[in-house]
């Protein structure tokens, strides 16, 4: 099923969001972080590195997958 | 108090070779560094800043002999994983590949679930009791996983290839997710994984093989994400010691994934069940009653 462009499309998406997510957590303190982002807390600077890197790497395991989908089809041994 | 009193040097020897044999083992390494300070009487205290500086150094260092001692397996795993990606396809034909992905969705969940619930766990359960429980719940698991496994196939491939066509995808994932329970003390990382790939068909021998496959990118990067701390302030007056125990680690973990790659070949978990189960028991009552 590897013409399956719908779930490449989702899994490309899905990449770009985590990692765009991971930098957020990088880059932000838990006070700047948008409300919905689990570690959100008022008034703390504190930065989730770790919840950033979590996100990054599930980014580049959804690109992984992706990648991977959309490579050459095997070929079926002759019956 | 004076910092470098915090941890002695003999108590740095110990906890080293503790951690280093205890890491591989299927016993729970952070078990036993919570139950055995206070069985000894020493003011040392899981959550305090300075112990968990202190024990990143053990860390790395179990990761780089770990590391190590599989070089060739890694070095063939990094050229499959190379291959793979130039090819963009996973052949059965290259278990160097398979296993190699088959790490790396081991390691996801566990590192997703280990940065994101390590500190809060750790916090929950920290105290010597509570450790003391989880370590006899640990011997059942062990015990269960033996009584639970199925039979694996006997082939004439080389380890590797034997694990990279038993363990499935899911199967990977599961047995990964399965080193979290290992946050919490008394539970085993190496025990939770070796029964997840009893339970998915590996024999003894290549469910401990795949166990510190696993446990190494963890470990290791754990302990490199923490590393600046031991640098750091929280590293003042344990730095000396820290080394001193990270060579201790070292030197036994080594001995401990030799003598356990070999013990695995014929033997099983029952020993450790045994000893987990009676340990936590005979400490429970302990810690109860003192």
């Amino acid at each position: 099923m590897r013409d399956d462009r719908l779930l490449v499309a989702l899994a490309v998406l899905l990449g770009i969001v985590l990692i765009a997510v991971g930098i957020v957590y990088l880059i932000e303190p838990a006070h700047s972080l948008p409300g919905f982002f689990p570690g959100h807390e008022a008034g703390s600077s504190h930065h989730h590195v770790k919840h950033g890197i979590a996100a990054f790497l599930v980014g580049l395991a959804c690109f992984a997958f992706a990648w991977f989908r959309t490579g050459p089809k095997r070929a079926t041994p002759a019956t | 108090m004076i910092l470098s009193a915090l941890i002695s040097y003999p108590q740095a020897i110990v906890l080293g070779l503790l951690q280093g044999v205890s890491e591989l083992f299927p016993v729970s390494s952070l078990g036993h560094s919570v139950i055995l300070p206070k069985l000894l009487g020493w003011n040392i205290h899981q959550n305090d800043k300075y112990f968990l500086t202190f024990l990143i150094a053990t860390h790395l260092a179990t990761a780089i002999v770990l590391f190590l001692f599989f070089w060739q397996d890694w070095m063939r795993i990094f050229k499959g994983l190379g291959r793979s990606l130039r090819d963009r396809d996973i052949s059965p034909d290259d278990p160097d590949a398979r296993l190699g992905w088959l790490l790396i969705v081991g390691t996801i969940p566990a590192g997703i679930l280990g940065l994101t619930l390590q500190d809060s766990l750790r916090t929950i359960f920290a105290s010597p009791t509570s450790a003391a429980i989880f370590l006899m719940l640990n011997g059942l698991l062990l015990y269960g996983a033996e009584l639970l496994r199925r039979r694996a196939r006997v082939t004439a491939e080389e380890d590797d290839a034997r694990i990279a066509r038993t363990v499935s995808w899911r199967g990977s994932f599961l047995v990964g997710a399965a080193q979290a329970i290992a946050l919490i003390p008394g539970f085993s990382r190496s025990g939770a994984t070796i029964a997840g790939g009893l339970l998915v068909g590996l024999s003894h021998k290549d469910a401990a093989r795949f166990a510190f496959l696993l446990a190494t990118p963890i470990i290791g990067a754990a302990a490199v994400l923490k590393l600046p701390e031991l640098f750091g302030s929280a590293g003042d007056g344990v730095r000396g010691q820290a080394l001193v125990a990270a060579l201790c680690s070292g030197a036994a973990a080594f001995l401990a994934v030799k003598f356990l790659m070999r013990y695995f070949e014929t033997n099983t978990l029952m020993p450790f069940a045994i000893y987990c189960f009676g340990a936590g028991l005979a400490c429970t009552i302990w810690f109860g009653v003192s």
